[in-house]
């Protein structure tokens, strides 16, 4: 199909709207404090919690189990799952599916500006982007102040901050926030940001869907940390059963926070597919699609399709808790091992819903800082499938030490090792690009490079721990443990950082402070280094995770491992800091194109016009035509002027 | 599944525009539709893991204490609801593709009565099983399967009602003697939705039939 070039002689009357509205402005849109915005989702969302819980006592206070157990997983259930339907209803993410069922259509969605349009069920896709980068950061620093908990207990093997149990709890809240956190990181904020503009597209395909996923993230986000108030869970973020089924009342915030959120992935992850299948620009083939989008779309389908089973899992967990079934309790026809199978079913792949979008970041960003093409574009959208659809097989490596049948150990050390061929395909992209060039290193750049040096570590470890003799030796271990924070956080997270210091100034219209980026991203890759690193050396030496106490010779890697790793939680205070002050406190306005992008989405007008484009472009060829003498043009904007290919100066038409 | 953005277009917009935006809402909806059929496939074969996990593991011989069975009237007839009310949303369409409207939301409403009661009996039975929750492997599937379904009749119901709600607020664009020719964006829309949910429904008969056979037969 072809979009014409030609100015429009008539503004369109949604045309493609249906005719029957509801009539009036949405609930969710209304100035003022009578509106639906945070502060009444929370009111509803307590009255909620109240009222489940109420029910709950009622409908079940007089069982047998429940009043002589001292607690009660249906009141607790109940609770929580009355407080996350009080907290949409409050937001306003419920008016249009009540709306339908009288055979209205959406309420006419008058756009709040201000500040106070962040705080309510927005459909713009950037406001959305921007929701979830203050959500995944409050996750990040809840999380990341557990992890301080962490390692000032294990300063001393014989003194102790906290006692066996409370360290525990520590531990399973630190790791259950922080995964939860990373499988929506990149998603969230910058693929539902930038996803549309980097398909040529107006908007996303389910625009209450995408604002959905956020509102009931943030939710899950209470859902997981009411595990606190309700005295935790001893599990580890994996929640192993018969643990599971022997814990108190934090487990069912564990149980339910997974499903919350794990509604939320599938909900993303379903509107980002569907986007990028059908709103791609005219001329946006698939072999013109940014890397980028490429490594969000695999990312989608692993959400779409594992994210089910996890919820699956956690619902059964659910009523083994509430309705006394027994799926996990192996004395009563269940099994603990069905937990394990179900839990890294999803597991497994959400490492690589975690690891994709990184790759996809550095693999956008590169190009821009070496003046040179990306290389090997297929290979890397071609690795970025292949890595998707492996990660479906290789879950059982898991259960290496836990129960699998030992004649099938080869199998899935196979298909383990299997999945390193195109995660090296990715690398090896990333390597192409860098040869020759001449880099610019500036602040995003030093974190994609950084995520290189940091994912070899991780990554290579990761292929000692595929062999089964090696995985038994050190299985339950601190090499276990640096070797995914080497992978998730050595890599996911400094894709994060290079891709907020790289496209915030598109975002924000200001540019973040140099300086202060370069003193974070120095004090953030030196102590991460030297916090982790360590901690191959302790966990061959024999320390296990999750037990607050080690042998004394330990202490010494310990306590240098503690220390940086205070550092490190400074280093994130700078970030802080940077942000503070470049956004708000002294902002500087950014031009256009700071980084002299190719990218679409640097080709709009800034700040962003509310619907993206003036005209939807039709797209000439794909944007990594870096240096190229004779370059063809990128796209068509429909205002008479192409946007070339080798432009230095990424100009904006709009 | 139809979720439209009904924004106040202050942006312009060229025919061609709009006809590219129609024809991606529309691909959106069709293979959303197709995309969450992908998610629910995989929400049953976690509960069809479970099954046959369990019963392979057969944990202290508690698969199945007795050949316990769950209450098969019960079960044959919110199957046979299950699938009527497929059944009733495939004819629908069939009628809507030959332009009765009519014919189309006769079959709906009386496919949203059969969704209802079956929903309604998948709740009575939890209520009257024979067996306790916990007393065996089946047992536990079977209340997992059960919580699963009611689900599933929800959003299924839900999905036909609302299209229906629907189709009587826009009758005339629907309507005429040949709606299925209609070119009206709305009805180009309405049409993708039919199917796609069409298609849902034909699916859950489709997964009903291999659960009736795991919990009854087998």
């Amino acid at each position: 199909m072809t979009i014409s070039a030609e100015r429009p002689t008539e503004v369109a009357a949604s045309s493609v709207s249906p005719p029957a509205q509801s009539g009036g402005t949405s609930w969710t849109q209304r100035p003022g404090w009578l509106s639906q915005h945070a502060g009444t989702a929370i009111i509803l969302a307590i009255l909620g919690y109240l009222l489940g819980h109420w029910m709950g006592n009622a409908i079940s206070g007089n069982y047998d189990y429940i009043a002589n157990s001292g607690q009660n997983a249906i009141a607790d259930t109940f609770g929580l799952s009355f407080g996350v339907l009080g907290w949409l209803l409050g937001i306003g993410a419920l008016n249009y599916p009540l709306a339908k069922l009288v055979g209205k259509e959406a309420a006419h969605e008058e756009t709040v500006e201000g500040w106070s349009k962040y705080f309510r069920y927005s459909l713009d896709h950037k406001v959305v982007g921007l929701q979830y980068v203050v959500g995944v950061l409050l996750f990040m620093f809840t999380g990341g102040l557990l992890a301080m908990a962490i390692r000032t207990e294990l300063l001393s093997p014989t003194t102790h901050v906290f006692s066996p149990d409370t360290y525990i709890k520590i531990v399973s809240e630190h790791g259950t926030i922080m995964m939860m956190m990373a499988t929506s990181i990149i998603v969230g904020p910058l693929g539902n940001y930038l996803v549309p503009l980097m398909i040529g597209a107006r908007r996303m395909a389910f625009p209450r869907i995408e604002a959905f996923s956020f509102w009931i993230f943030v939710a899950g986000y209470g859902v997981i940390f009411s595990a606190l108030p309700y005295g935790g869970f001893p599990t580890g973020w994996t929640g192993y059963a018969p643990l599971q089924t022997q814990a108190g009342p934090g487990m069912v915030s564990y149980l339910l926070g997974f499903a919350v959120i794990g509604m939320g992935m599938m909900a993303a992850g379903f509107n980002i597919a569907v986007t990028i299948i059908n709103y791609r620009a005219p001329g946006m083939t698939w072999s013109r699609v940014p890397i980028f989008v490429w490594s969000i779309l695999a990312t989608a389908a692993l959400l779409t399709l594992a994210t089910p089973v996890l919820f699956a899992g956690g619902l059964f967990g659910l009523l083994d808790k509430t309705a006394q079934t027994a799926f996990y309790v192996t004395e009563h026809g269940g099994s603990s091992y069905l937990w394990q199978n179900l839990f890294w079913f999803f597991g497994h792949p959400e490492v690589y819903i975690m690891a994709l979008p990184g790759f996809g970041i550095v693999g956008e960003i590169m190009p821009v800082f070496t003046r040179k093409p990306l290389f090997a574009y297929k290979v890397a959208a071609a690795g970025m499938i292949g890595v998707a659809l492996l990660s479906f097989f290789v879950w059982q490596h898991h259960l290496f030490q836990s129960g699998i049948n030992p004649d099938m150990r080869p199998l899935f050390m196979l298909t383990t090792e299997l999945i390193s061929i195109p995660t090296g395909f990715i690398y090896l992209v990333g390597m192409g690009t860098l040869y020759k060039a001449k880099i610019r290193f500036e602040v995003p750049m030093l974190f994609c490079m950084a995520l290189f040096f940091n994912f070899l570590i991780g990554g290579v470890t990761g292929v000692f721990l595929s062999d089964v003799p090696v995985n038994v030796t050190v299985h339950g271990g601190f090499f276990v443990l640096s070797h995914f924070h080497y992978t998730i956080m050595g890599g996911l997270l400094f894709a994060f950082m290079a891709g907020l210091y790289f496209w915030l100034p598109k975002m924000t219209g200001k540019m973040m402070n140099k300086k202060l980026g370069l003193v974070h991203f120095w004090t953030m890759f030196v102590f991460f280094n030297l916090t982790f690193f360590p901690m191959f050396v302790i966990g061959l030496l024999g320390q296990p995770r999750r037990v607050f106490t080690y042998a004394k010779n330990l202490q010494g890697l310990n306590d240098f491992s503690s220390m940086m790793a205070f550092c490190l939680g400074l280093s994130f205070l700078i970030f802080f800091a940077n942000l503070m002050w470049s956004m708000f406190i002294s902002p500087v306005k950014a031009p256009a194109n700071p980084w002299e992008s190719l990218g679409l989405e640097w080709q709009t007008a800034s700040p962003i016009p509310a619907h993206n484009f003036e005209r939807i472009p039709v797209i000439l060829t794909d944007p990594y035509h870096y240096s190229e003498v004779g370059a063809p043009a990128l796209a068509d904007f429909g205002d008479g002027g192409l946007v070339s290919s080798n432009s230095t100066t990424g100009s904006s038409p709009a | 599944m139809t979720d439209m953005s009904n924004k106040s277009r202050s942006y312009s917009e060229t025919p061609e525009e709009r006809e590219f935006e129609l024809r991606a809402q529309i691909g959106s909806t069709w293979s959303g539709g197709r995309l969450f059929i992908g998610m629910y496939t995989f929400l049953l074969a976690s509960l069809a893991f479970s099954y046959f996990y369990l019963r392979s593991a057969n944990n202290g011989l508690l698969w199945r204490p007795n050949g316990v069975t769950a209450p098969t009237s019960f079960g044959w007839a919110i199957y046979s609801l299950g699938v009527m009310t497929a059944l009733l949303a495939i004819f629908g369409q069939v009628r809507l593709r030959k332009g009765s409207v009519i014919d189309w939301q006769v079959a709906g409403w009386t496919g949203v009565a059969g969704g209802l009661v079956a929903l309604f009996l998948q709740i009575w039975q939890l209520t009257t099983l024979p067996f306790y929750p916990g007393s065996s492997g089946y047992a536990s599937t079977f209340v997992g399967w059960a919580v699963i379904n009611i689900g599933t009749l929800l959003f299924g119901t839900y999905w036909l009602e609302t299209t229906l709600a629907r189709s009587l607020r826009m009758r005339k664009e629907i309507g005429g003697p040949e709606p299925e020719l209609s070119t009206n964006p709305s009805a180009r829309l309405f049409r993708a939705n039919v199917a796609s949910m069409t298609y849902f429904w034909g699916f859950v008969a489709l997964s009903s039939t291999l659960f009736l056979a795991m919990f009854y037969i087998l």
